[in-house]
């Protein structure tokens, strides 16, 4: 499964590569996405299933009125027999065609409303796979900069406050440490001004060089 | 999604409101309409197949039912006509002139004339009784008596056949019945439309309660994590408590639990660095410092977003 946040990251001077969909990645969140497309899809099933079968026993029911009238009419002549039988062949082969033609109807439409819910629900669990991925970055202290979702993703509001804190966070880090670095800065020129003693100055030199490393690798981890 | 890491939060109980049910309206709406349209949409499609198929199974069988033959009432109409002994001889008809003697009295056969010779009363008399009591013993057919000016019509009572009534009270048994079946065909193909229409509104209205609450339990702990986002935004690091029981998203929340301890880790770093040179700074003289007293001020609103 690729990174959609991996195109945050664009080679200098190209242009950032469009993140599109892909079929494999359709089922990025199993539990969420299953869920919802099993209950749908069972329930779509349940109901055509049952009225279809309501449908096939009307019809059943009638067919059979039919050939039992048709028997009792030609009870008394044999040579309508043929006829007979003609006829209840041809119902029973339309009712078996009723039958073929909603199963028919009723696996295409569990596999169309299958597929379309798994692309339904794949617009929402694909802005919750991008902020997780961003989740992850921002635990290991990275706060880089956040791209927009794709076109005809859900969540948009969800997403626009995560992008509005991730970079008030971003905002604030990148303040601090410009406030830090210049901080080390000063102290360290005013420690060559001043006349430290020799043990605090040398706690002061590690503690600023401390800082100072600090401050360059959480730069690093905002840019 | 990858695997969560373990939660670091406490549990604080917060219970499901049927007022907190819809909480993020374009995603629950959008997810349960969806459902339930589609729903709706099955239901009227095959409900009115069905009927249309009800209708016909009725009416098929309905005429099927019609042409189901009854026991016929006889027909009252036949006479049994009984040719007479011997024929009577035709006597002219004469009319009464001037100065001819009255007519004798004829006697006509049966009982057409009592003892007396008098004509008996026409049809019924004041005793109430019947023509057909009569009847029986008179012949059946029709006997025209001209009585100098007047004419007497007798009808002539048809015959009953001895299995009269039981056989009008099989064809109207039969009748019955029939109709009856008519009717309970017909209030077949009513309980079909009526038990597809319960269904249905039950089904819509069930789907949609489960809908809203399906799609709660995904906008619940978006919800949640949208609250500590805009604290985030604002600086601010509580603590991070648990989903409620029964809520999704579950791995989600982990991955934003431990983005929440990465941010107020970076923050504790920054604390840590900041007491050691402020520190520093003090046991060399330097505290007093401008730049000393802004990282007490930035270590102060650090230590405070994290509390």
């Amino acid at each position: 499964m690729s990174d959609p946040t991996v195109a945050t990251v664009p080679p200098s001077g190209a242009p950032r590569p469009r993140y599109k969909r892909k079929l494999s990645n359709y089922l990025l969140d199993k539990k969420l996405q299953l869920r919802y497309v099993l209950l749908v899809t069972v329930l779509s099933g349940v109901i055509a299933g049952a009225l279809g079968y309501l449908i096939y026993q009307q019809k059943r029911a009638a067919s059979e009125s039919i050939e039992k009238d048709l028997a009792a009419l030609t009870m008394l002549d044999d040579s309508q027999e043929d006829f007979q039988q003609h006829v209840a062949s041809g119902l029973a082969s339309e009712d078996r065609a009723l039958v073929y033609k909603m199963i028919g109807v009723g696996v295409g439409l569990v596999v169309i409303l299958s597929l379309y819910l798994l692309v339904m629900t794949h617009k929402v669990a694909g802005p919750l796979y991008k902020v997780s991925m961003y989740f992850d970055r921002m635990a290991a202290g990275r706060l880089g900069v956040v791209t927009p979702l794709r076109q005809g993703d859900m969540l948009q509001d969800f997403y626009a406050n995560f992008k509005e804190m991730h970079e008030a966070v971003r905002a604030r880090a990148s303040a601090d440490a410009d406030a830090l670095e210049l901080a080390v800065a000063r102290l360290r020129e005013a420690k060559n001004r001043a006349d430290y003693r020799g043990e605090a100055q040398s706690q002061l030199d590690e503690a600023l060089d401390q800082l100072a490393q600090h401050v360059a690798e959480r730069k690093k981890n905002l840019s | 999604m990858t695997s969560p890491r373990p939660p670091a939060g406490g549990d604080r109980a917060y219970k499901r409101s049927w007022k907190n049910l819809l909480i993020n309206k374009r995603y629950q709406l959008r997810f349960t309409l969806f459902m339930v349209g589609l729903s709706t949409l099955l239901i009227c499609g095959l409900g009115v197949w069905v009927m249309r198929v009800a209708d016909e199974t009725t009416a098929v069988s309905m005429a099927s039912v019609r042409g189901t033959p009854c026991p016929r009432i006889p027909v009252l109409t036949e006479v049994a006509v009984e040719p007479p002994a011997e024929p009577e001889p035709a006597v002219p008809m004469r009319l009464a002139e001037p100065g001819d003697p009255p007519p004798p009295p004829e006697a006509p056969a049966g009982d057409t004339a009592n003892e007396d010779g008098e004509p008996d009363e026409p049809a019924s008399d004041g005793d109430g009784e019947s023509a057909s009591e009569g009847a029986d013993e008179a012949p059946r057919r029709i006997t025209v008596q001209i009585d100098e000016s007047s004419m007497m019509m007798m009808p002539v009572a048809p015959k009953v056949p001895e299995d009269f009534a039981t056989r009008v009270v099989a064809h109207w048994t039969c009748e019955l019945r029939l109709d009856a079946k008519i009717d309970r065909l017909e209030r077949g193909r009513m309980t079909i439309l009526w038990v597809l229409i319960a269904t249905g509104l039950l089904l819509v209205v069930g789907l949609a309660l489960y809908g809203l609450k399906m799609t709660h339990r995904v906008a619940g702990p978006l919800f949640k994590v949208s609250l500590y986002l805009a604290k985030m935004r604002d600086g601010r690091f509580d603590k991070v408590w648990n989903l409620r029981k029964g809520d999704q998203l579950v791995e989600f929340y982990e991955h934003f639990r431990t983005a929440h301890a990465g941010v107020v880790q970076m923050e504790k770093d920054d604390i840590a660095r900041i007491e050691a040179v402020i520190a520093a700074a003090e046991a060399a003289g330097a505290g007093d410092l401008p730049t000393v007293q802004e990282l007490r001020d930035l270590l102060v609103r650090k230590e405070k977003s994290i509390e």
